[in-house]
Formats: structure tokens, sequence, C-alpha cells
């Protein structure tokens, strides 16, 4: 198992590099500096500026300094717009927003794709299941940024139940839109893998046999089922998380919550590449390591895999 | 309970006009989709609205980029859609014919699509192929650096390279190439595996056959049903894919524009009880990515060989 980890650990670390090279080699061949603007600065203080920023130093210099910046200290160097912030203070007030509605989207994502798909399973061509695979195909169509409208449309313009947009520290009735927004279609996947793969497994001789034996139907499930069933929703989990916090960046657009996708947008229509390559690293570091996790999350439970 | 005499006969007829007539796997697969209703409508419903992205121009009484001064400041009761004013779908917040707009976004949004699609279908299946067949180290290679680049979060660093090389429609088809093509290089790797076993690709093999020209003749004519069945699928994802940089205003820019822009303008007066102007593009969009999905779905369950 360690070796297995070690193994996955060996592939995660270079991508995580070429992720960094290839974003600094991006913003590198910009054409123009960041601190050309419309008005030319005299080139004494253009020459001060970036030998600030440590723009003058040759290529390679740079790049080994940022990466070694952002690999011993995950410091992602100042932002060229706000002279008075950093990256990292950047992230840091964003970040956590994220990460408070992106996690409840995950865990409302999968425990509701995951019960419904099973409902509509066991309760295969029944009212229920009907109700469930209509639900999975009509939300398949509703990606973040149709949800979002619509929802605003429902909840705030029409019904007013809930506020059309901010964050005020998370409270429920704010976090409740950017979630279901989120969520909506990956728990539509979700709930169709989940609910195909379960009728795969139901169908196999080892729950014929467990049935037989007279085990009542919730133990089988429980016990016996559900595991081989997930696995298909497990190696599902990786792109559903990338998707998500891609769709994070539409979230913090719409309802103005202030996560780092907000950041992110507004930096990439500033120019201001520090900012936009170092949210770029984050994401591309947690999805990585999100990948690992739930590789090895997977050679855990499937015991076909070896390591 | 014994068979009936009638169905008995009848098996054998059918057995024998199997004989007579031997039907292709193309044949079989066109009959078994042309049952499945939903796939049989979505694809009408597509055909309706590849014709309205082709000829709604002539329709529209107005350009797409002609600004209507006379409704400024009067666009919520003098824009709105009518039959009588020429414009169908109303006016969009700048005075613009919204049908005429509907009728550039859908067309964009279809190109978008469609694009992205034949890349995959073209870089991705050779590819696949390629790796699949020649295996081994080449293999090993190819694929790992799929996998490097499938735990790449694309849509940030595609909206890093719109930054840095400004927005345009080319930039956005290089970065949906980019992508669209990994998910099918898996795939058809996988096929080319079971493939490349059987006899008659030994057989070309034994007789000397070049090994591009194995892959090109032999191996991607056989990829082909689970290559189109993807690909149908791939389109309604690039679509979306498009639709969410322009959302953001990174994608495709004025006065040209897609349904995601469209869906975003809309979202912005909504508000203001212009729901017209969300409402149409919306209304295609869902349709469009609907009937992607529904004919991707037929065509699996009509040419997928696992569910036989």
């Amino acid at each position: 198992m360690l070796s297995f980890v070690f193994r996955r650990l060996a592939v995660a670390i270079p991508t995580l590099l070429i992720l960094v090279i290839l974003s600094f080699v991006l913003m590198y061949s910009a054409p123009g500096g960041p601190f050309n603007s419309e008005r030319p600065l005299p080139p004494e203080v253009l020459a001060n500026i970036e030998a600030k920023y440590g723009l003058d130093q040759p290529f390679w210099k740079q790049i080994v300094n940022y990466v070694i910046g952002v690999v011993t200290q995950f410091d992602f160097g100042p932002s060229f717009q706000y002279k008075d912030r950093s990256v990292n203070d950047v992230i840091a007030q964003g970040f956590p927003v994220t990460l408070t509605y992106g996690f409840w989207s995950f865990v409302v994502a999968v425990s509701v794709g995951v019960s419904l798909g099973v409902a509509a399973a066991i309760k295969q061509n029944t009212w229920l299941d009907y109700l469930a695979v209509g639900v999975s195909i009509g939300a398949q169509v509703l990606p973040n940024f149709v949800m979002a409208p619509i929802l605003l449309l429902v909840f705030t313009l029409w019904l007013g139940w809930l506020p059309g947009g901010g964050w005020e520290g998370g409270q429920w009735n704010y976090l409740i839109m950017p979630v279901i927004a989120l969520s909506t279609s990956y728990m539509a996947s979700i709930a169709r893998i989940t609910r195909s793969s379960m009728l795969e497994v139901l169908n196999t001789n080892f729950i014929r046999t467990a049935r037989a034996k007279g085990l009542p139907m919730r133990r089988v499930i429980w016990r016996h089922a559900m595991k081989p069933a997930i696995l298909p929703v497990l190696s599902y989990l990786g792109p559903a998380f990338v998707g998500m916090i891609t769709g994070s960046v539409i979230i913090d657009v719409f309802f103005s919550t202030g996560g780092i996708g907000q950041f992110f947008v507004n930096s990439a229509f500033n120019r201001d590449y520090s900012v936009i390559m170092g949210i770029t690293i984050l994401v591309g570091a947690l999805t990585i390591l999100f990948n690992l996790l739930v590789d090895i999350l997977y050679a855990w439970i499937d015991p076909k895999i070896r390591y | 309970m014994l068979p009936n005499k009638a169905a008995v006969e009848g098996v054998g007829d059918a057995m024998q006009l199997a004989e007579v007539k031997g039907r292709s796997l193309w044949a079989d697969a066109r009959t078994r989709f042309f049952r499945n209703k939903a796939a049989v409508a979505s694809l009408v419903m597509l055909a309706l609205v590849a014709g309205f992205a082709l000829f709604g121009g002539t329709i529209a009484q107005y350009e797409n980029d002609f600004v209507d001064f006379s409704l400024i400041g009067s666009n919520a009761y003098l824009g709105v859609p009518s039959v009588d004013t020429g414009h169908y779908f109303g006016t969009d917040s700048n005075g613009r014919d919204l049908f005429a707009r509907t009728v550039q976004g859908t067309g964009i949004s279809l190109m978008v699509g469609v694009v992205g699609a034949l890349v995959a279908v073209i870089v991705g299946t050779l590819y696949g192929a390629a790796a699949g067949y020649y295996g081994g180290r080449i293999d090993g290679i190819m694929m790992r650096t799929v996998d490097v680049l499938m735990s790449i979060p694309f849509m940030f660093v595609l909206i890093l390279m719109l930054v840095i090389f400004g927005r345009s429609i080319f930039m956005l088809f290089l970065g949906i190439g980019l992508i669209s093509w990994l998910d099918m290089a898996r795939i058809a790797r996988g096929q080319t595996l079971t493939i490349k076993n059987k006899e008659f690709v030994e057989v070309a093999v034994a007789t000397g056959v070049h090994p591009i020209k194995i892959i090109l003749r032999h191996i991607v004519p056989n990829l082909l049903g689970i290559v189109i069945v993807y690909a149908t699928l791939l389109v309604p994802n690039m679509i979306i894919f498009e639709s969410f940089i322009s959302f953001l205003g990174l994608g495709v820019q004025e006065p040209a524009t897609s349904l995601g822009a469209l869906i975003n303008e809309g979202s912005r007066t909504m508000q203001f009880g212009y729901h017209w102007q969300i409402a149409f593009p919306l209304f295609f969009f869902v349709v469009t990515i609907f009937a992607f999905f529904f004919v991707g779905d037929g065509l699996r369950d009509a040419l997928d060989p696992k569910d036989r």
C-alpha cells in the first residue's frame, strides 16, 4: 500500500511542477509587461518597479526563484495590481469562502446523488425510479451558469425568500443558492452512475446468494451491494471535483460570494498575472491532491486492484 | 409453457430471411436507433435547431449588430417580443434584435461543439489507437501524458491563455481542442487493446502491412462505432464549456455572441422584468443540450456492443 502511495506521488509531483512551469512560461511569453499602461512610465521608474518584482532578471532565474518560492514557502509573490497585497493575501481572503460552499456542495452532491441512485435502483421501474431518472436527466442540462440565474429568478425575485448574493460570513441563507447551483448537475451524474452500477451489482450471483440465505434487503444493500456499487462513483469524484472548483468561478461571479473565483475573473480582466497564476497553481495542486486521495481510497476499497 | 407454433415458424422464416439477406452492423444499428423514439425526436429537434442557426438569418428583420436607437429607454414595452415590430424575440438591453443574435449565438455554440468533437475524433482516436497498438513503453509514456494533462484544471489554464494572448475565437478553439481529445484517447486505446488481438490484425501483421496502415485501415474503422457515440456526447459538453467561458465574458467577443454570452446578458436584466432576454437563449441552449444527450444515448444503445 505504501509503495502504491509513493508511486502515485511520483506522478503527482512532476504533474504539479509541469503546471507551475507551464503557467510561468505562459505568463512570461505574454506580449507587454504587467506595468505597460496607456500612460508610459519613465524608463527609470519602470526599471525600478521591474527590479522590485524581479522582472529584470534572466528568465531561468525568475522561474527558479518562483518555483522555489512556491515549493518551499507557498509564496506566490506580490500582486501586480494591488500594491499593498500579495497573492497569498488574496488567496487567504477568498479561499475559505470557496472552501465552505464547495465543501457543502460536494457533500450534497454525493449524499443526495448516491441515495437517489440507490433508491432508484432498488425500486426499479416504479414512480420513484422514474422520478430519479427524470430529475437526473433534467439536471444534466442545467449546468451551474444556467442554474444560478434560474434560482435567483425564482427564490429572490419571485418568492423573495433568499438574498440574491453576498456572503455575510457564510450564513445559511446566503449559502443555500450557491450550494444548489453548484451541486445540481454533479448530483444528477452521481445519481445516474450509482443507479446503473447498483442495478448491475444487484443482478450478480453473490447478491442472489445473500438474499437466498435470508438476509434482509437492507442488510444486503449495506453490507454487500454498496461497496462494489460505489466504485464507479468514486472514480467520478475526481472529475466532479474539478468541475465544481471550476464552477465556483461562476458562483463567485454570479452571487458575489467573494471566493477565489471572483478574484480570478477580476484578475483576468486586470491582467494581474501573478494572481491568476497563483490561483491556477493552487487549484491544480488541490485537484492533484484530491485525485491522489481518490486513487488511494479506490485501491483500499477495491480488492481487485493490485498495488 | 410451449412456444406456439406460429412463433416458431416465424423464427424459422426470419432465419431463412437472414440467410438470404445479411444485415450489416450499421443497418442493424440504424433500425435500433430508429426504434428509440426519444432519440429520433431529438434528432428532429437538432435538425430544427441547426436549420434555425443556418437559415434563421434570412427571416430576421434586423442585422444582429443593428442598434435600434428608437427603443432606448423604452425597451420594457417597445422591445417585447412581437411579430409586428419584426423583433420576434424582442430586443436585448442595447436595443439589438434578439432574434438575429440568438440565431448567431446558436450558430457559434453549435460550431464550437462540432469543432471540439472533430478535434477529439481526429486527434483522440489516432492517439489512442497508436498508443494501444504499439503498446509497451510507448503506450506507457503516451497514456501517462494524458493522465498528467487530465489532472490539470484546464478551465483555469485556458482563462490564463485567453488573458495573455488576447480573447479571440481562435484561442477558444485552441483551448477546446487542447482538452477535448483526452477522454477520446483513453476510450480509443481501451478498444484498440481488444481489437489488436483479433485474427484480422494478426493476418495484416503476418502479411507485412505497415503498422500505420494497420492502424488506419484495420483498427480505426472498428473503433468508429464507439467514437461516434462519444463524439455525440462530447458536443454538448463542449457547448457547455464554451458557454461557461462566454458567461464570464472571457469567450466570444462582441459583436459576435454565443448562447452562454446571451444567457449572461439575459441574467443581468431579468430582474427588471425583461424575462424574454434570458428565456429565448436559455430555451435554445437547453433544447440543444438535451437533444444531443438523447441522440448520444440512442446511438450508444444502437452501436455499443456491450449492451447486446
